[in-house]
C-alpha cells in the first residue's frame, strides 16, 4: 500500500494540492487535506464541475455537511461508481478514500505525456527554442538605457537590428558556373581583382543577408537539378551534360518557333513587316548569343528581350527628332508669310503626293503583269525541260533502231532472242543473289532481336536503378528524420529534470510485478498441494469405506457361528462408529477455525475505519449542529 | 498507249516480328531518297496497325503503287507480319498497277522467294502479260489509260461541294496550289484524282499528289511545282498557308482561299455562268461521269478560243494585257483571263 500511496501523492501534488512533506500514506490525511486534494483533482478533470466548489471546509457544520454532499454529488457526476456520501470525507475511512483517490488520478488528464510522443520536426524544435529565448527575454525587465549591464544590451537595445536586405554576390566558385569551363581571364579576374565577399555589398551589414540569399538559390537550384535528373534525365540514357544541351537546343527551338508564328506577315496590318524584320532581328541575336549562354541561368531570355527594346528605340527616337528639329521653321519669320508658306507647301505636297500615287498604281500594275509572265514563263521552262528529257530519251531509242533497221528482221530475231536470254540471266542472277540475301536478311532480324531484347533488358535495369534511387532517398530522409528525432529527444531529455522517482516508480513497479509473479507462482503451488491432499484423502476415505465393507462381511459371516467372533464384531462396528465421529469433529474444528480467522479479519478491517474515533467525531458534531440549532432557534425567538 | 517500259522499279519492304520496318528486296535500283518516302508511304511504320491495303502517289515525276499484306496464314515468310510490294512508274494508273501488285503479292505469299516475282516483272516488261497461278492471268492491254484518268467521279465531288466546285475549276484553270485534307488515305485518293478532270483539256495529272505527308523532302518536292493538287491526312496542314491558295476541308465540306490568292481567285458573272454549268450538266442523272467532264472540257475550250480570238495573230497569237482591255470585259473577268492567258501561256512576254 504504501508504493500506492507515495504514487497517489505525487499524482495529487502535481494537480495542485499543497502536501506536507511528512505526510506519507493516505492513512494520515486529514479531512481538510482530501476535500482539498479532490476539489483540485476535480478542477483538473472538470473545470466547470470543480469551479463551483470551494477547496477548503468551511467552520459551519452545516456548511461542511453541504460541501461533503455536493463534492460527493460531482465526483458521482465525474463517474465514480464506488459508494460515496458525505461521510467520505467528513469521517473518513482510508480504504474508501484510497478507492477514490485511485479513481480520480486515473481520470486525470495525460496531455503531457501524450504530447512527447509525437516526434517534432526540425522547425518545432527551433520553435521552441525560439520561444524559450523569448520567454528568457521577457522575463528580464525591462532597464532604461543608462541602467542596462552589458548582458541586457544585447537583447533590449535596438543597436544591431538590420533590415533583411541582400545583394547579389559574385562566386567563383558555384554551382552554375564550374571554374574549369571558365576562359582564363574570367579565372585572372577571380584571382586578382574579385573582392572578398565582405566587401562586395554596399553595406557591410546585409553580408550576411547577401550570403544567406546566394545559399539558398544555390541550394535550390542544386535540388531541382537533381530532382529532374531522377525523374527525367537518368531516363534518357544521357550524360548529364548532353542532357543539358540537349535541353537547352530543345528550349531554344521552341522559343523560336513560338517568335516565328508570332511573326507571320499578315496582310492587313500596318506596319508589320516592320515588327516581324525586329523579330527576325531578335531571333538572329537570340541564336547567336545563346549559343555562348548558359540556358540554365535563369532571365537570359529577359535580358535579350530587354536588350532590344531598349537598345533599337533611342536610336530611332534621335534620328525622327533630327529629322523634326531640321524642319522647324525659323520662328522669327511673321505669321501670315508663315500661313502663306505652309498652304504653297502643303500643296506642293499634295500634289506630288498623288504624282506618286499614280506612279505607284502603274509601277503595281507591271509588277503584277511581270510576276504573272515569270510564272509563266516558269512553267513553260519546267514542261519543256520535261519534254526535252522525253524528247531527247525518245531520239536515243530512234537512233538506235535506225541502227538496227537495214537487218530488220534478223536483228529483231537477234533483239528476241537477247531479250529473252538476258531476262533469263537476269533471273538466275537473282536467285543467286537471293542466297546471299536471304542469311543477310536473317541475321540482321537476329541481331535485331538481340538488339531490342538487351535494350529492353537496359530499360528494366534501369528502372531497377530508379527505383534503388528512390529507395535510397527515402531511406536517407528516414534516417534523417530518425536523426533529428534522436536529437531533439536528446535535448528533451537533457532538458528534462533529473527527477528520479520517475526510474524509482518504474522500478518499483516492476519490482512489485515481480513479487505478484512469484506469489503467484507460491499460490499455485500450494494450491496443487491442496488438490493433491485433497484426492489422497478420497483415496484414504474409500479404501477405509471398503476395508470396512469386506471386514465387516467377513466378520458377519462368522458371527453367526462363533461368540467370540459376534463380540469382535461388535466391537469392530463401535470403532467405526467412533472413528467416523472422530473425522467428523475434526473436519467441524477446520470450520470453526476458518470462521474464527474470517472474524478476525472483519474486526481488523472495522478497527481500520475509525469507527470509535469517527463515532466520537460524530457525536461532537451532533452535538455541535445541536448548538447551532439552538442558537438559530434562539435567534428566531429574539427576532 | 500502255507500252510496257513505263514500269520503273519493283520493290519489296517487309515488317517482322520485331516491329522493324526494313527495304528487303528491289529491282532494278530505287534510290534512297524514293526510298525512304515509299517506307513512310506504306503504312507499316506507324505503330497503329490500320492497314491501307493499296496506296498511290507521285514523288519527283514517279508514280508509285503500294500494296500493303498482312501475313496470317503459316506461310514460308516465318517472321515476317506485313509485307508491302511497291512498284513505281511513270504513268498513272491505280488499277492496272494495283491488279498487277495483287498478282505479285500472291507469288511472294505462296512461294516466299523475290525470285518468282521478278519473273513476273520481267515478263510483263518483256511480254505485256503475266501469268497468275490462280485466277488467269495479268494483261496489260486490258489496263487503257483513258480508263484511269476517267476512273475519278466529277459527279461526286460536284454533288458534295455544288456551287463552290467553280473555285476548284478557277483554282485548277489558274495552275493554282490546292491542298486537300481528309483523314482517312482512300477518300483522299478517291477525291484528289477526280480534280484534274476539271481541266481535261490539259490531260495533266502530273499537278496532282494525292497523298503527301508534312516532310521536307515532299513539300520541297512539291514547291517545285508550280499549279498541283496535294492530299494531306495531317491535320496540322491548315496552318501551313505557305503551301496553298485553296484549302479544301473534306470531312467538313469546306473551301477555303487564302489570302494571297484571293486577288488572282475574284470571280465574276463569267463564273457564274460557268459554275452553274458544271453543277446542271452533273446533277442531270442520265449523264455519265465521262460526258460531264467533256462537257466541261467543252466549255472551257469556248473560254479559250474567245480568248486566242482576242490575241493579235501578227505577233505569234500572244495574248498582252492590251488586247485585253479592248475586249471591254468587267473587271472581275478581265483578271481572269490575263491570268488564265499566264496559265495557258499565251501571253506576251
Amino acid at each position: 500500500m504504501e508504493e500506492v500511496d507515495r504514487i497517489l501523492i505525487h499524482s495529487l501534488r502535481q494537480a495542485g494540492t499543497d502536501i506536507d512533506e511528512d505526510v506519507q500514506s493516505v492513512k494520515q490525511f486529514t479531512s481538510e487535506l482530501i476535500v482539498e486534494a479532490v476539489v483540485r483533482c476535480l478542477r483538473v478533470i472538470d473545470p466547470a464541475v470543480g469551479n463551483g466548489l470551494s477547496h477548503s471546509l468551511p467552520p459551519g457544520m452545516s456548511a461542511r455537511f453541504r460541501l461533503g454532499m455536493s463534492l460527493a454529488q460531482a465526483c458521482q457526476d465525474v463517474g465514480f461508481k464506488g459508494e460515496i456520501g458525505y461521510q467520505t470525507f467528513l469521517y473518513s475511512n482510508e480504504p474508501e478514500i484510497r478507492s477514490l483517490f485511485m479513481f480520480l488520478v486515473e481520470r486525470l488528464p495525460r496531455e503531457s505525456a501524450e504530447a512527447s510522443d509525437q516526434p517534432a520536426g526540425k522547425s518545432v524544435l527551433l520553435q521552441r527554442a525560439i520561444a524559450a529565448q523569448i520567454k528568457a527575454q521577457l522575463s528580464v525587465p525591462w532597464l532604461p538605457p543608462t541602467c542596462r549591464l552589458p548582458v541586457h544590451r544585447k537583447t533590449q537595445s535596438s543597436g544591431p537590428c538590420h533590415s533583411f536586405h541582400a545583394q547579389p554576390l559574385s562566386l567563383p566558385c558555384s554551382l552554375k558556373v564550374s571554374s574549369r569551363k571558365q576562359p582564363k581571364e574570367v579565372q585572372e579576374y577571380w584571382r586578382n581583382y574579385l573582392l572578398p565577399v565582405t566587401a562586395q555589398p554596399s553595406q557591410p551589414a546585409s553580408v550576411p543577408a547577401s550570403l544567406l540569399e546566394n545559399h539558398i538559390s544555390e541550394l535550390s537550384a542544386a535540388q531541382e537539378w537533381e530532382s529532374e535528373w531522377n525523374s527525367q534525365g537518368l531516363l534518357s540514357r544521357l550524360t548529364p551534360e548532353e542532357y543539358r544541351s540537349r535541353k537547352k537546343a530543345r528550349l531554344q527551338k521552341r522559343i523560336e518557333e513560338q517568335l516565328r508564328t508570332a511573326a507571320q506577315p499578315r496582310p492587313d496590318t500596318h506596319g508589320a513587316t516592320r515588327s516581324t524584320s525586329d523579330l527576325a532581328e531578335l531571333l538572329q541575336s537570340f541564336g547567336g548569343a545563346s549559343t555562348g549562354g548558359d540556358v540554365l541561368t535563369k532571365g537570359t531570355r529577359f535580358t535579350h528581350t530587354e536588350k532590344f527594346t531598349f537598345t533599337q528605340e533611342p536610336e530611332k527616337a534621335v534620328q525622327q527628332m533630327a529629322a523634326a528639329a531640321s524642319a522647324l521653321p525659323s520662328s522669327q519669320q511673321s505669321e501670315e508669310d508663315l500661313k502663306a508658306q505652309q498652304e504653297a507647301e502643303l500643296s506642293a505636297l499634295q500634289q506630288q503626293l498623288q504624282q506618286l500615287s499614280v506612279q505607284m498604281e502603274e509601277v503595281g500594275g507591271g509588277i503584277k503583269q511581270l510576276t504573272v509572265s515569270i510564272q509563266q514563263v516558269t512553267d513553260e521552262l519546267q514542261t519543256r525541260e520535261v519534254t526535252n528529257a522525253e524528247r531527247e530519251n525518245s531520239v536515243k531509242i530512234k537512233r538506235q533502231t535506225i541502227d538496227l533497221l537495214p537487218d530488220a528482221e534478223n536483228n529483231l530475231l537477234k533483239l528476241q532472242s537477247l531479250v529473252e536470254s538476258s531476262s533469263k540471266r537476269v533471273v538466275q542472277l537473282a536467285s543467286q543473289w537471293e542466297k546471299h540475301r536471304v542469311p543477310l536478311i536473317d541475321e540482321h532480324r537476329r541481331l535485331k532481336e538481340l538488339c531490342s531484347n538487351r535494350e529492353s533488358e537496359s530499360s528494366r535495369k534501369l528502372s531497377e536503378i530508379k527505383d534503388l534511387h528512390d529507395k535510397i532517398r527515402q531511406s536517407a530522409e528516414e534516417a534523417k528524420k530518425k536523426e533529428s528525432l534522436y536529437k531533439q529527444l536528446l535535448t528533451e531529455f537533457e532538458t528534462l529534470s533529473k527527477d528520479v522517482s520517475r526510474s524509482a516508480y518504474t522500478i518499483r513497479i516492476l519490482e512489485i510485478v515481480g513479487n505478484i509473479k512469484k506469489q503467484k507462482e507460491e499460490i499455485t503451488k500450494i494450491l496443487s498441494d491442496t488438490k493433491d491432499l485433497q484426492k489422497e484423502i478420497n483415496g484414504l476415505t474409500g479404501k477405509l469405506d471398503r476395508t470396512f465393507a469386506v471386514t465387516d462381511e467377513l466378520v458377519f459371516k462368522d458371527a453367526k457361528k462363533d461368540e467370540s467372533v459376534r463380540k469382535s464384531y461388535k466391537y469392530l462396528a463401535a470403532l467405526h462408529e467412533n472413528c467416523t465421529q472422530l473425522i467428523q469433529t475434526i473436519e467441524d474444528t477446520g470450520t470453526i477455525m476458518r470462521e474464527i480467522r474470517d472474524l478476525e479479519e472483519q474486526i481488523e478491517t472495522e478497527n481500520g475505519k475509525r469507527t470509535v474515533s469517527n463515532l466520537e467525531k460524530i457525536l461532537e458534531d451532533y452535538k455541535a449542529i445541536r448548538q447551532e440549532n439552538s442558537a438559530l432557534a434562539a435567534k428566531i425567538r429574539e427576532g | 498507249m500502255a507500252t510496257p517500259e513505263l514500269m520503273l522499279s519493283l520493290g519489296l519492304i517487309e515488317k517482322d516480328v520485331n516491329a522493324d520496318t526494313l527495304w528487303v528486296w528491289c529491282y532494278p535500283s530505287i534510290d534512297a531518297d524514293l526510298r525512304e518516302v515509299m517506307l513512310r508511304k506504306c503504312c507499316l511504320t506507324l505503330d497503329n496497325q490500320v492497314l491501307h491495303t493499296f496506296v498511290f502517289g507521285q514523288f519527283c515525276r514517279t508514280w508509285y503503287y503500294i500494296t500493303t499484306v498482312e501475313v496470317q496464314e503459316p506461310t514460308v515468310l516465318k517472321k515476317v507480319t506485313h509485307f508491302s510490294i511497291v512498284v513505281t512508274a511513270k504513268d498513272f494508273n491505280p488499277e492496272k498497277y494495283a491488279a498487277f501488285s495483287r498478282v505479285l503479292c500472291r507469288t511472294y505469299m505462296k512461294h516466299g522467294s523475290p525470285v518468282k516475282m521478278m519473273e513476273g516483272y520481267i515478263a510483263v516488261l518483256t511480254k505485256g502479260i503475266c501469268q497468275s497461278d490462280e485466277n488467269g492471268s495479268f494483261l496489260i492491254k486490258d489496263y487503257d489509260v483513258r480508263k484511269a484518268l476517267l476512273a475519278g467521279s466529277l459527279k461526286d465531288v460536284v454533288s458534295q461541294f455544288g456551287m463552290e466546285t467553280i473555285i476548284l475549276y478557277t483554282a485548277l484553270m489558274l495552275k493554282k496550289r490546292v491542298v486537300v485534307y481528309h483523314p482517312r488515305i482512300e477518300a483522299l485518293l478517291e477525291f484528289t484524282r477526280a480534280l484534274p478532270c476539271l481541266v481535261w483539256h490539259r490531260k495533266d495529272w502530273s499537278i496532282l499528289h494525292p497523298f503527301v505527308h508534312l516532310e521536307n523532302d515532299e513539300l520541297e518536292n512539291l514547291k517545285v511545282c508550280t499549279g498541283y493538287v496535294a492530299g494531306f491526312v495531317d491535320p496540322e496542314v491548315k496552318d501551313r498557308s505557305d503551301l496553298f491558295d485553296v484549302f479544301v476541308n473534306l470531312p467538313d465540306s469546306e473551301i477555303t482561299v487564302s489570302q494571297n490568292a484571293k486577288e488572282a481567285m475574284s470571280m465574276g458573272k463569267l463564273h457564274k455562268e460557268i459554275g452553274n454549268f458544271i453543277v446542271q450538266a452533273a446533277e442531270d442523272a442520265d449523264r455519265s461521269d465521262a460526258q460531264v467532264i467533256k462537257d466541261i472540257s467543252v466549255k472551257t475550250k469556248e473560254i479559250l478560243s474567245n480568248l486566242m480570238s482576242l490575241a493579235d495573230h501578227a505577233d505569234n497569237s500572244k495574248l498582252t494585257l492590251e488586247c485585253l482591255k479592248q475586249g471591254h470585259y468587267p473587271p472581275a473577268t478581265e483578271n481572269f483571263l490575263f491570268h488564265l492567258a499566264a496559265a495557258e501561256q499565251l501571253l506576251k512576254i
